[in-house]
């Protein structure tokens, strides 16, 4: 599923445009993967740059308590076991209703099929726009995004396939 | 790159502006969002409203609507949301209900969308939430505070003071961002007269 977006139309001449003020870039598929740097759960900070435009990236924004990354994640468990040799699958628990301890005890008895990590900073939140747990973004090897969706219903397969073609 | 175009105080073009309701219903992406922001700013006076309610003990009644004006006195905090039980908004009411005391002390919260009533009773039976949800299916409080997104509501927080003036706002408050919610308690507190 794509992730959400339109243009609101109604720009009613150069009058309103010039009157406009620009907010937040948002980075959508095409852009530059925002290099941020997290934590894990034990509050060691994380950069994502080690492997952001080093290798493809598998990122998805999650909770303990979000039923549609529960629903993704034997899509998720799939995509790891055919290309978790060539992708880092990395899933940052957005920390909102979600205590370090309490995610700790859930990842151990989950074992979820990604490294975890918590940004309770809200660094990658902020930086990749993110409005909904569940949000999965693909990076290609050279840093660019090539996906991005919401929800507990995502394929991954071709998109995975292509940004590890050649490797 | 998406761009997020805000507008300011464009009010004659809310209602005929979509714009972003990204939980529900995710669009595929265009090259651009543009998000037209009016409704009052700061200082103005709020726009008053009535609505119907629910909770999670069940629907409201009738012949008492939650009124703004009826509150005038308190602080009172605006939560507009696209939807029940959508991811977003889960994280946004659940984390209110989290920090419920610490954060709202004092005020009085509502949420509002475009859901029916009997969706809010189960929507704040799930998730526990220790205040009231109104029910806007025409948006009509939406387009007042520059909350009305396409069929949606547009992920927006106002605090009004003691003296019905917007005190705060966020007009695309971000609910998986930690450091929101701390900017928000922070606002209330500022309201109250306790920070």
């Amino acid at each position: 599923m794509a992730r959400g977006g339109r243009i609101a139309g109604l720009l009613l001449g150069a009058s309103l445009c010039s009157a406009a003020a620009l907010g937040a870039q948002a980075p959508g598929v095409g852009d530059a993967a925002p290099v941020v740097s997290v934590h894990d759960l034990d509050g060691q900070p994380v950069d994502l740059g080690q492997w952001i435009g080093k290798t493809p990236v598998f990122l998805e924004f999650w909770a303990t308590w979000c039923t549609s990354c529960q629903a993704l994640e034997p899509a998720v468990r799939a995509a790891r076991e055919a290309y978790g040799a060539k992708v880092e699958f990395i899933g940052i628990n957005i920390t909102v209703g979600d205590p370090r301890d309490s995610v700790r005890a859930w990842v151990a008895r989950h074992d979820p099929p990604y490294r975890v990590l918590y940004d309770d900073e809200g660094e990658s939140q902020r930086a990749y726009d993110v409005a909904a747990t569940s949000y999965v973004v693909i990076i290609d090897r050279a840093g660019k995004i090539v996906y991005t969706g919401t929800g507990g219903s995502q394929s991954f397969g071709t998109v995975l396939g292509r940004v590890t073609a050649n490797q | 790159m998406r761009a997020r175009i805000i507008l300011g105080s464009l009010a004659a073009l809310a209602a005929a502006s979509p714009a972003l309701a990204q939980d529900p219903a995710p669009a595929p992406m265009g090259p651009a969002t543009a998000i037209v922001v009016s409704g009052p700013e700061v200082g103005v006076a709020a726009p008053d409203f009535t609505a119907p309610w629910a909770d999670k003990a069940g629907i409201g009644s009738g012949e008492e609507p939650f009124s703004l004006k009826a509150l005038k006195g308190q602080v009172v905090v605006l939560a507009f949301y696209p939807r029940d039980f959508t991811s977003g908004c889960t994280a946004e009411m659940r984390t209110f209900a989290d920090r419920y005391d610490a954060m709202f002390g004092g005020a009085v919260l509502v949420g509002i969308s475009v859901d029916s009533l009997e969706t809010h009773v189960r929507f704040a039976e799930s998730l526990g939430l220790p205040f009231k949800l109104l029910s806007d299916p025409k948006q009509r409080i939406a387009a007042k505070y520059g909350a009305k997104g396409d069929g949606y509501n547009r992920r927006v927080v106002y605090v009004i003071g003691k003296d019905g003036k917007v005190a705060w706002r966020e007009m695309q408050f971000n609910a998986t961002d930690p450091k929101g919610y701390d900017r928000l308690q922070a606002a209330i507190a500022s309201a109250r007269g306790t920070s």
